[in-house]
């Protein structure tokens, strides 16, 4: 009977615990989760590169430049004054292409709707002086939805977009700041081919989503 | 080509690897002419900082003749002799531009690991594993040098291969430390670590206006080195107490300047050091600080405590109540390289500083593995083994 009681002790402890973890952790992720307003999940991102605004836009529209920095995961083509076509290929590959829109709404900002791709985004980008002679502060706001099934499964953690919005950041002040993106991919090792392509995945994890 | 790879915790091998090409515009490849062991390869050889990969080429402190140069490269041509920072810089972004290179926005393409582990990526780091961005080390025959206008400098002539090698590291490291104490004139310096970098610390603060120079450490041999080249004064920790010793040099008020010059892996005696040891060997903390204990509590009231060894991660029983209330000033970082480099070249030039003498086992890349193990047994007198990529 005590052996009984004690069974049914140790199991109730257990389940508190694990519903204790549980919500601990639920509540975990729901802080690294973007914020949801008016059913799309909306995340700001920012960061400071070294350079005064004229010159952050003049690289924008220093086509030659553009081009260059954008020549392995993106196309553009100018459809009036105000308004682009850009065509991208997913980051991570996998061979899903994203067109988006792309209209400058004034001086230093601009919008864009992906019109289409595997997720409804849309965003606004906004540049503002940075203080202390810092150069110039991109302020991103990004949007997505992802469909209901996905959703109700809880299957969306919702980052990905986040992350690719994080390293088009970084790739952009790199190549306005230091003219290149800086890879070490193709560095030497002692490494097998298997070790390298398992290297490989790891670097790919170190690199996506990372700020300076 | 010939490189000394990484194998595994405590295991080197040399192997033979494809040869590095220019990847972008303002890219050198380097033809490696001598490429020094430095005390900071130890801790990721030994597994403390768990961010290497198998096939890894080591190796971050070297110079070489440069054989290839990108198209946007201007300042460096063929032909040319140069050092080579260890900490890669972009030259373009704000730290950069404030010569704080070694907090470079743009030089490490895996940033993430740094910023979990540190709230944000420092620079990247020539053979100094994937939490350093990756890039193969200079304990190769050939290395490629990302932003070379900003990282190579050419090498006065006349200047032996074995003793400039040291301006890639040992010596800004030790140059920076000896900065971050902000010498007037007339102070007292203690430096806890006779090796490379501590050797060099203490000929900067000499340089810099130091009365007296302490040097702190155990190994006999390294400190009548330090004794016989600079002039200092030394204490060997292992003999003496350290703290009593220092007090009573300086009359009771302590050093005006402590520098670090250590690391994670620091020594020391005692039932504490113990402690230490097998925690850290249970990876149960990532950082012995040994030194830096004590050098805060030797520093004098108001005085300023400089960490150039390299920490990694955590540290126990850090005395933080001791720094608080002495109102002490801590600095640290990686060195500055392209910041120092140039002023270093041009005092070797006249012979104010001759870190040649660090070279003590000049050795080919085949022998590398033997080389690290001479290194960090403190065998024979080695201060640095200097490793020789190019087939004699």
């Amino acid at each position: 009977m005590t052996s009984n009681t004690t069974r049914w002790a140790l199991a109730g402890a257990a389940t508190v615990t694990v519903l204790g973890a549980g919500r601990v952790m639920a509540r975990r992720r729901r802080r690294h989760q973007p914020e949801r307003k008016d059913g799309w999940y909306v995340v700001h991102r920012g960061i400071t590169v070294d350079r005064p605004v004229d010159a952050v836009i003049g690289f924008w529209t220093d086509r030659e430049r553009l081009d260059r920095g954008l020549a392995e995961w993106a196309t553009l083509e100018q459809l009036d004054d105000t308004r682009w076509r850009c065509v991208a290929g997913d980051p991570a590959g996998g061979g899903t292409e994203w067109r988006a829109e792309i209209t400058v709404d004034g001086p230093g900002r601009l919008s864009w709707r992906v019109t289409d791709g595997p997720v409804a985004q849309q965003g606004r980008v906004e540049l503002v002086p940075a203080p202390q002679d810092r150069g110039t502060e991109i302020r991103a706001e990004l949007r997505w939805r992802s469909g209901p099934v996905r959703r109700a499964l809880g299957l969306t953690t919702g980052t990905d977009p986040d992350l690719g919005l994080r390293d088009a950041l970084r790739r952009i002040k790199s190549l306005i700041e230091a003219g290149q993106m800086i890879e070490t991919r193709h560095d030497p090792s002692g490494r097998s081919p298997e070790q390298e392509e398992a290297t490989d995945k790891m670097r790919e994890k170190l690199a996506t989503g990372g700020r300076p | 080509m010939r490189a000394l790879c990484w194998e595994g915790v405590r295991k080197l091998a040399v192997r033979d690897v494809p040869e590095p090409s220019i990847r972008a515009a303002r890219d050198i490849i380097v033809k490696v002419r001598a490429s020094s062991v430095c005390g900071s390869d130890l801790h990721l050889i030994n597994g403390f900082l768990p961010a290497m990969r198998e096939g890894d080429i080591l190796g971050h402190e070297f110079m070489g003749e440069v054989v290839e140069t990108g198209p946007d490269v201007q300042r460096l041509k063929v032909g040319d002799r140069v050092v080579v920072g260890s900490v890669v810089a972009c030259g373009g972004c704000w730290y950069c531009r404030t010569e704080q290179y070694s907090l470079c926005d743009n030089s490490n393409p895996q940033p993430v690991f740094t910023e979990k582990l540190w709230g944000h990526a420092p620079a990247g780091i020539l053979g100094y594993s994937h939490a350093a961005g990756g890039y193969a080390g200079s304990h190769a025959e050939y290395i490629r040098v990302p932003f070379g206008d900003v990282g190579a400098f050419t090498v006065p002539d006349g200047v032996p291969d074995d003793s400039v090698v040291f301006a890639s590291d040992a010596m800004p490291t030790g140059w920076m430390a000896a900065d971050f104490c902000g010498l007037k004139g007339g102070e007292v310096v203690a430096v806890w670590g006779a090796g490379g970098v501590g050797q060099m610390a203490a000929r900067a603060a000499q340089i810099l206006g130091a009365e007296r120079v302490v040097v702190i450490d155990r190994l006999p041999e390294r400190l009548r080195t330090a004794a016989d080249r600079l002039g200092v004064e030394t204490i060997n920790y292992a003999e003496t107490d350290v703290l009593e010793a220092l007090r009573e040099m300086t009359a009771g008020r302590g050093p005006d300047a402590c520098i670090e010059a250590v690391g994670m892996e620091s020594h020391d005696v005692g039932p504490v050091y113990a402690y230490d040891k097998a925690k850290q060997t249970a990876r149960l903390t990532t950082d012995r600080p040994t030194s830096v204990r004590q050098a805060i509590m030797a520093c004098r009231k108001g005085g300023t405590v400089s960490i150039v060894g390299v920490y990694g991660g955590l540290v126990d029983k850090f005395p933080l109540g001791a720094a608080m209330n002495k109102a002490l000033v801590l600095r640290m970082g990686q060195m500055h390289a392209q910041r120092y480099i140039p002023m270093l070249l041009d005092r070797i030039a006249i012979g104010e500083i001759d870190p040649g003498y660090l070279a003590t086992h000049p050795m080919s890349l085949e022998d590398g593995a033997r080389g690290y193990e001479i290194f960090e047994k403190k065998e024979d007198g080695c201060l640095r083994t200097v490793l020789h990529p190019q087939p004699a």
